[in-house]
């Protein structure tokens, strides 16, 4: 059965490399503000500091900013798409749909998780929340299919 | 769903293993649906038929509750 919306399987691995040192620099960017000094550029904007998102103040031009945390989080999001939506080696049928079962329970997951982070963190505390959001459906999904995936083939070592 | 795929199998004297390479798909798959944990698709499901030279319904049966 062909699958479509996925990457080549070599995706993967690429995929790894770029998530897990992004997600080392990712959490010190947002638990403890790192940032490289040769990442302080001009760079183009669409919308910053304006007084407020209708006021052509702040909308289009050059700023200066430290992109640290913009190219960290570039570089984990796209490690993390590789990751999750390359294909398997062994791409079926059966494997596509503990993928889809996997998406929804990450989904359901995820957002239960911000129905609850929605009730009880305020302020910066629910900054970190949003932050953190972005990403964690992904990381979630990535847990959870990689999880089935092993013990359905643990499963195998029982059969001959 | 129940399926005697795993007899049907023995009959054979194939494992798991080769013929999921022979069918094309992946070996959690056919150790999923001899477990009876997985229900497979129809082209699937036609394709076993064939190698076994059976019928889908001598396979794979319904169960109650189906």
């Amino acid at each position: 059965m062909k699958t479509r919306f996925l990457l080549p399987h070599k995706c993967k691995l690429i995929g790894w490399i770029l998530l897990i040192p992004s997600a080392i620099l990712g959490y010190f960017v947002v638990f403890s503000d790192l940032e490289f000094k040769f990442l302080e550029l001009k760079v183009l904007i669409l919308y910053s500091n304006g007084p407020a998102p209708w006021d052509p103040k702040g909308h289009f031009g050059f700023e200066r900013h430290n992109i640290t945390a913009t190219v960290v989080g570039i570089l984990f999001l796209i490690g993390a798409l590789m990751v999750a939506f390359a294909r398997e080696k062994n791409e079926d049928e059966f494997i596509s749909k503990k993928r889809l079962e996997s998406l929804l329970w990450a989904t359901i997951l995820n957002y239960a998780i911000l129905l609850f982070c929605f009730l009880f963190f305020y302020d910066f505390g629910f900054m970190y929340v949003m932050i953190l959001n972005m990403f964690t459906i992904l990381i979630l999904f990535i847990m959870r299919f990689n999880y089935v995936l092993y013990r359905s083939s643990k499963s195998l070592r029982h059969e001959k | 769903m129940k399926n005697n795929l795993k007899v049907e199998r023995a009959i054979k004297d194939i494992t798991q293993e080769d013929l999921a390479k022979i069918i094309g798909v992946s070996r959690q798959a056919i150790n999923s649906i001899e477990l009876g944990k997985y229900v497979p698709s129809t082209v699937l499901a036609l394709k076993l038929s064939l190698y076994f030279d059976k019928s889908v319904n001598e396979i794979f049966k319904l169960e109650e509750g189906d």
